[in-house]
């Protein structure tokens, strides 16, 4: 009995001491507090292009699911898409080749991200810049430097073509997925409030497009919604987009805040690319709208 | 990474969604207890069938044991999350996917995987009560039912306890899986909190959540093992009646 008592009191003190050496640490804590993230690396010396072309590689985050921005090929395992285009320019600025030559040797080395991981690792160092349908936000540049802006976009309502849905009105009811960390939900719940429309939808939130896509075709969501450029990749002859464009965002590269170096190059080369009309090009090339 | 736990203000907004957390340990505690009854019930159907001598009900019942045991329960949801609503619009001819209610998938998931476990735990606990009882109760005269009801089965309760509290105490865990199919439990709301702050006090409010939930199964577990292995004392018995 007196074991049993004394084990509990040791489980609580475990659980208050979690608690309370949490909180009345804080005073020893001095980094600036943002919304987005882990960070601030502010204390941290900016390491410089020199780092990067000492290691031989650029480190870039890209999305592995979005067809046409950053996709990564099931059969031969390579990246593709324009954000991945976007990193082996930046990576031939940096180390002086052509970007088809930055291709060839692979001076870039890639890693998939999602919503959720790619704050975090530009953070620790573990990514040198992030080109993966980032939404530059106030609140983020807070946490991150960005580019300006490759790409403008809004965000769409997918649905089954057999779901009898013709505009957003008809939505009432609707369960709407939408993926981890992202700005989506604040969005369509903004945009139902602002056009006045009398409809309740609930909303699920789920890890991945893939996900999102698997539980709009086995019926267990209505709407998948995402930025549309996301949504073209995932949309074939069974679903259709709603015609709402709505929330517009913009897309950057973004880099640490500490990278002074890097982001300087970062930006010389997409406003060189989108001065030059070669951004359009690309954005062409790639099949987005 | 690790500054950002000490930060109070950080604290502060984690747990400005304790309703969430509620509202999540709410669905966890639902699917656990109703899950639990499912996997009692199948638990003890294939546990005892496996022990009986009908050839095809065993195997049946080890079909069922090996099906479940073998395969990650993971998969098993995910299938069940996105298999079944098409399949029962098949049966059921209706003209949408049936979708099937976060809390069913919930149950029907840690129910039919834990069943498994539990149908061994019976299994084994029956086979491990010596057979010389069974013969001593039939040369004192007892039928096969009596046998059963008053010398077999007290003796298989005590030993199996122990495991089906283990097993319960899994089940509350594994509960967690609902979160990847969007499925309103402890683990799904927080994850959703985590990602959407972008730091990690959602992970472990809902870590004292569920040890809040655990640790008292934990520890029933740990009183269940020292009981089982008193030897038993007879109990005080009314003196029999002569007729």
């Amino acid at each position: 009995m007196k074991k049993r008592v004394l084990s509990m009191l040791m489980a609580l003190m475990m659980v208050v001491a979690l608690l309370g050496g949490c909180s009345s640490g804080s005073k020893d804590s001095d980094t600036a507090t943002t919304a987005a993230g882990e960070t601030t690396a502010g204390n941290t010396e900016d390491p410089g292009l020199q780092a990067i072309k000492d290691a031989g590689k650029l480190k870039v985050g890209v999305k592995v699911d979005v067809p046409s921005f950053g996709l990564q090929n099931t059969a031969t395992g390579e990246y593709e898409g324009l954000e991945v285009d976007i990193a082996y320019a930046v990576a031939a600025e940096i180390f002086g080749v052509t970007p088809e030559e930055a291709k060839e040797q692979g001076l870039v080395e890639f890693q998939g991200v999602t919503a959720k991981t790619r704050g975090p690792l530009l953070d620790n160092g573990e990514l040198n810049l992030v080109a993966a349908t980032f939404t530059i936000t106030e609140e983020r540049k807070l946490s991150w430097n960005f580019s300006t802006p490759y790409y403008e976009d809004a965000l769409g309502l997918m649905c089954l073509e057999s779901s009898g849905y013709e505009t957003m009105a008809d939505l009432d009811g609707a369960i709407i997925g939408v993926a981890q960390g992202a700005t989506t939900k604040d969005a369509i719940a903004a945009y139902i409030a602002e056009q006045g429309l009398d409809i309740e939808v609930e909303f699920q939130e789920f890890d991945g497009y893939p996900a999102l896509s698997a539980a709009l075709s086995s019926g267990n969501i209505d709407v998948f919604s995402v930025d549309r450029a996301i949504l073209a990749g995932y949309n074939d002859d069974t679903t259709k987009i709603l015609p709402e464009r709505f929330g517009t965002q913009e897309y950057g590269v973004a880099t640490a805040l500490y990278a002074k170096e890097l982001t300087e190059v970062v930006e010389k080369v997409v406003t060189d690319l989108l001065s030059s009309g070669e951004m359009d090009k690309m954005i062409s090339g790639w099949g987005i709208e | 990474m690790v500054k950002g736990l000490f930060n109070i203000s950080r604290w502060e907004e984690a747990f400005a969604n304790m309703d969430t957390f509620g509202e999540g340990m709410l669905m966890t505690i639902k699917v656990a207890i109703l899950g639990l009854l499912v996997s009692l019930l199948l638990g003890i159907i294939f546990g005892v069938i496996s022990t009986t001598k009908v050839k095809i009900l065993q195997i049946i019942s080890r079909i069922y044991v090996e099906f479940f045991q073998n395969t990650p329960l993971v998969v098993q949801v995910f299938f069940y999350y996105n298999g079944l609503p098409q399949i029962l619009q098949g049966i059921l001819g209706t003209s949408r996917p049936v979708r099937l209610s976060k809390l069913l998938l919930g149950v029907i998931g840690v129910g039919f995987y834990h069943g498994a476990y539990i149908a061994e735990v019976i299994r084994t606990g029956i086979e491990a009560v010596p057979k010389g009882q069974t013969e001593a109760a039939y040369s004192q005269g007892f039928t096969k039912i009596q046998t059963m009801r008053y010398i077999i089965l007290p003796q298989t309760l005590k030993l199996i306890l122990p495991p089906l509290a283990n097993q319960a105490l899994n089940l509350v865990k594994n509960t967690s899986v609902l979160a990847l199919v969007a499925g309103g439990d402890l683990m799904y709301h927080s994850d959703n909190i985590v990602s959407n702050s972008g730091f990690l006090q959602g992970y472990i409010i809902s870590c004292v959540l569920y040890f809040i939930i655990c640790y008292p199964l934990a520890a029933l577990v740990r009183r269940l093992e020292i009981r089982s292995k008193k030897t038993p004392t007879p109990k005080k018995m009314k003196p029999m009646e002569v007729a």
